[in-house]
């Protein structure tokens, strides 16, 4: 039930994302909501299923979107990984800490993008990419953050719930 | 089983990690056709893009012919107008056509700007990251569309296809910053690389580098595509000169370019095989000509020039 959930979760956003997600934009930048359920699902659920979602989250965009296989599978593995290693140390009806955590990881994923595909090639413009990319897209995906953790957070109670009373646990 | 994971947890993650890595190393740069599990997966996900993008872009149009009735009638009568000149500039251009046909025949010359046989495809998904400027269109090997194949629109050159599977195909516009396309400017044939610039392609703009710092290039100059790709035939148009700037170095100049095609609102495209050039009357021994392109590039290129200022006129 969870698995098939999550993975529906994983596909309807995968979907949305590269078709109408796009003509909201504005000046071509709107908030990797991937990227925003990776987070959120790593700091619900912890890091080993963090990693699971966002290694598929990954693979889907690799396959449609990426000239080489794998770049990023591995990144939105390593974030999934690693903001779930905090699941442990804060309490997840925190309203704001979520939005932090995403934050930084669309930081980390911006400068990651940045520093392989453009730093390493000498065409690194680091104004315009503080100025004109990672300025907008924090305001906004912290917008989005707040409304898409709030659904990921009801879906997991509810899930959680079910799974308390297949196994009978009160 | 289970004991066995969990004695080996940390060996199992680390020899994933490694090959992930090692795919993505061996995997980077190599342009095939897509994995049987890629194919897969596109089979799954492309009707729903599909169906998205469809209803998205059905919403959209509905809107707009709501608002602008009045504007339409009127864009109506002058596109009757345009249609009716440009039909009568075509029946003068293809007479050139069979004179410039039958003079090439005589000077025995290959045909340099030949039909080529096109698919016609609708963008149905895009890269919804910052960086880059690719999409996916929904037609792949089955139709019979392969890697660097060209896209374009009716107003010029969109892209080129990066890979593809069964039901899809990736692509690459020419904003991207991977993208760079051999091109020339049509006036005083001055060459260029025209390439994807990522602080410019949220205007649609691209920029043409390594022009010659000495070379005759204006702002308002058309570029098309030159003869010295393999991926990209020559003569398509890509778009106009809307500064020039000298680089850092000062040795060369680089121009930002106004692709004719609007790349940020893309909808349906025609997918270009290069190597199915439906060849008019072409003489013989075609090979001889791409392999001594030198002489008699001439007249076939100031043929062209003139039919392109016939056009602008």
């Amino acid at each position: 039930m969870r698995i098939l959930i999550t993975a529906l979760i994983i596909f309807v956003n995968f979907i949305l994302q590269t078709s109408l997600f796009p003509l909201l934009a504005v000046r071509g930048i709107f908030p990797n909501t991937a990227l925003i359920i990776v987070t959120s699902y790593a700091l619900l659920r912890g890091s080993k299923e963090g990693a699971i979602v966002g290694g598929f989250t990954g693979l889907l965009m690799d396959i449609f979107f990426s000239k080489m296989i794998g770049f990023y599978t591995l990144l939105y593995l390593a974030i999934g990984f690693l903001f779930g290693r905090s699941q442990k140390n804060f309490y997840r009806e925190n309203y704001i800490l979520p939005v932090i955590f995403c934050a930084v990881s669309t930081v980390l994923f911006q400068a990651v993008l940045y520093i392989t595909g453009f730093l390493f090639r000498g065409e690194g413009n680091i104004f315009y990419f503080v100025l004109s990319i990672l300025g907008p897209e924090l305001v906004y995906t912290a917008v989005v953050t707040v409304l898409l953790y709030r659904i990921l957070f009801g879906i997991n109670e509810w899930l959680e719930l079910k799974e308390k009373y297949k196994y009978r646990l009160f | 089983m289970q004991q066995f994971f969990e004695k080996y947890k940390k060996q199992i993650l680390r020899g994933g990690v490694l090959l992930l890595v090692l795919i993505t190393v061996i995997a980077s740069g190599k342009q095939l056709n897509a994995t049987l599990l890629e194919s897969a997966i596109g089979v799954v996900v492309t009707p729903f893009q599909d169906l998205t993008t469809g209803i998205s872009s059905w919403i959209d149009e509905s809107i707009t012919s709501a608002r602008d009735k009045a504007e339409l009638k009127e864009e109506n009568e002058d596109l009757k107008n345009q249609i009716a000149d440009l039909l009568a500039e075509n029946r003068r251009l293809a007479m050139y056509e069979g004179e410039n046909a039958k003079l090439s025949a005589l000077l025995k010359i290959a045909q340099r700007y030949p039909d080529y046989e096109s698919t016609g495809a609708t963008v149905i998904a895009k890269d919804p990251g910052v960086w880059y400027d690719g999409f996916t269109i929904d037609k792949g090997t089955t139709k019979g569309i392969t890697a660097n194949m060209v896209l374009i629109a009716p107003e010029g050159l969109v892209g080129k296809v990066l890979e593809s599977g069964a039901t899809f195909s990736k692509a690459q516009s020419i904003l991207d910053s991977r993208s760079s396309v051999p091109a020339m400017s049509m006036r005083t044939g001055d060459l260029g690389v025209v390439k994807g610039d990522y602080t410019r392609s949220a205007d649609g703009l691209c920029i043409m580098e390594y022009i010659d710092a000495q070379a005759e290039i204006m702002v308002g100059d058309e570029i098309v595509t030159s003869h010295l790709s393999d991926i990209y035939p020559a003569g398509l148009a890509i778009g106009k000169v809307l500064e020039l700037e000298t680089d850092t170095s000062g040795l060369t100049k680089y121009a930002v370019i106004q692709p004719y095609v609007d790349l940020k609102h893309l909808d349906t495209i025609l997918v270009i095989d290069k190597n199915s050039a439906v060849e008019a009357p072409v003489p013989e021994e075609p090979s001889v000509n791409t392999e001594t392109p030198a002489e008699p590039e001439e007249p076939a290129e100031s043929t062209e020039e003139t039919q392109e200022t016939g056009v602008s006129e």
